[in-house]
């Protein structure tokens, strides 16, 4: 036990190390798929390592063990009392963080609803009359583009922003992100995999765009000038350090390959801490045996 | 996939993909345009058709108007609707934690060196589109 129950944490920091050598070789949309899976697995193996790891603390409570003293029953103990103590802090900051994260989502999601609600005609693209140029996707099948963002492009780079925005809804980039951002709050470890998968999910919108527009080129384009407009028309943006210049890079470049044997290697990451603390459950469970039946 | 056709690219888009970009379209220009006027600005493989049927799907929608005193046959977007929803989003930024920050928007923000860079590459990018 004191070995297995590690291993999600030990994972979780190789996940972090690899994502971002996976998002500068990988197709974006296979390596954020994979990226996801073993965010997700290993952020589900180390709450429950946490929780093992954190249940031992009962064994030090009086009754079980006076229970334990009366049989001349010497507990066990492979977990030292501060790594404990240590798990069970853990995992209520990772419980708070988790809660406030879906309290985003909500509101994020109830801001698209009235968004949505308010304009009607049911057309696909929603403009919104204002000087600060922006766009993003409205789930499930909406696109919001203010005035100011669709007068600084010409018509390829419109559609290019049309078809990225499309791309986010039909491949429900949404729920991914989610997937990576509730991951990365119950285990901080996973922050930079969360924020390599946000990349990954632009990336991957800006492939499907460039298909779209059949001009590389143009998709890099309109990727600038909607960045300058943006960054000029006093918005404000969430900052990613490069996160622009790396994407109009990119599209500059050949599409990357979909390295499968480099995809398998990044879910049988994540697969190994699944595997580990389904061992470390059954080491706990035979503890808990003991400690109930003898 | 393969480099395809414009004109297979056009006849594939859905008709909800081609009310978006003609409504597009009309609000990037800021004047009344007539479906001949898209028609050249969308550039190849859309249909005159094409065109006035998706005008007219977007008038009954009301999300477009006929120019009243500007040239015959030319549209112009309707401003209520789009108002009223930059007030909705701009009373969402307003409010507390920015519900939109945890979208993704299509871009992020820039560096004062990635600025230069950018500008840099829209300029040396050749035929420069309807760049302001």
């Amino acid at each position: 036990m004191r070995i297995d129950v590690y291993v999600p944490l030990v994972l979780s920091l190789l996940l972090a190390a690899v994502s971002p050598a996976v998002s500068r070789r990988l197709a974006p949309a296979p390596a954020a798929l994979a990226l996801a899976v073993s965010a997700a697995l290993t952020a589900a193996a180390t709450v429950w390592g946490l929780m093992l790891l954190a249940a031992t603390l009962v064994g030090d409570t009086p009754p079980v063990v006076d229970e334990a003293r009366e049989h001349r029953f010497h507990i066990p103990e492979p977990v030292p009392a501060v790594i404990a103590l240590a798990a069970l802090v853990a995992l209520a900051a990772g419980l708070a963080r988790l809660c406030r994260t879906l309290r985003a989502a909500r509101a994020s999601r109830r801001a698209l609803r009235l968004l949505s609600a308010a304009h009607p005609g049911a057309t696909e693209l929603i403009v919104a009359e204002s000087a600060q140029p922006q766009a993003f996707a409205v789930p499930p099948g909406r696109i919001l583009v203010t005035s100011a963002m669709l007068a600084v492009l010409d018509a390829s780079e419109r559609q290019v922003l049309l078809a990225h925005e499309r791309a986010h809804l039909v491949h429900r980039h949404a729920r991914l992100a989610l997937v990576a951002e509730l991951a990365a709050a119950v285990d901080p470890l996973l922050v930079p995999v969360r924020d390599t998968i946000a990349f990954l999910l632009e990336r991957w919108a800006d492939e499907r765009a460039a298909e779209t527009a059949g001009d590389r080129r143009v998709a890099a384009r309109a990727l600038a000038r909607a960045a300058l407009a943006a960054h000029g028309g006093g918005m404000r943006l969430s900052f990613s350090e490069h996160a622009v210049s790396r994407r109009v890079s990119a599209l500059q470049r050949a599409p990357l390959p979909n390295v499968r044997a480099a995809v398998l290697a990044v879910l049988l990451l994540g697969l190994i801490p699944a595997v580990g603390a389904a061992d470390a459950t059954q080491d706990f469970l035979h503890l808990l045996g003991r400690l109930l039946l003898l | 996939m393969a480099a395809t056709d414009p004109r297979d690219k056009a006849a594939r888009r859905s008709p909800g993909e081609l009310e978006s970009e003609i409504l597009a379209t009309l609000w990037a220009a800021g004047r009344a345009l007539t479906p001949a006027d898209i028609q050249t600005d969308l550039g190849g493989g859309l249909a005159y058709n094409t065109v006035h049927t998706i005008l007219k799907r977007l008038y009954d929608k009301g999300m477009v108007i006929r120019d009243a005193d500007g040239r015959r046959g030319s549209y112009r977007p309707t401003k209520n609707a789009a108002e009223l929803t930059a007030e909705v989003m701009h009373r969402a930024l307003d409010r507390g934690p920015d519900p939109i920050a945890a979208l993704q928007q299509f871009v992020t923000g820039l560096s004062p060196a990635e600025e230069a860079a950018l500008r840099l590459f829209l300029t040396e990018g050749g035929e420069d589109g309807s760049g302001s």
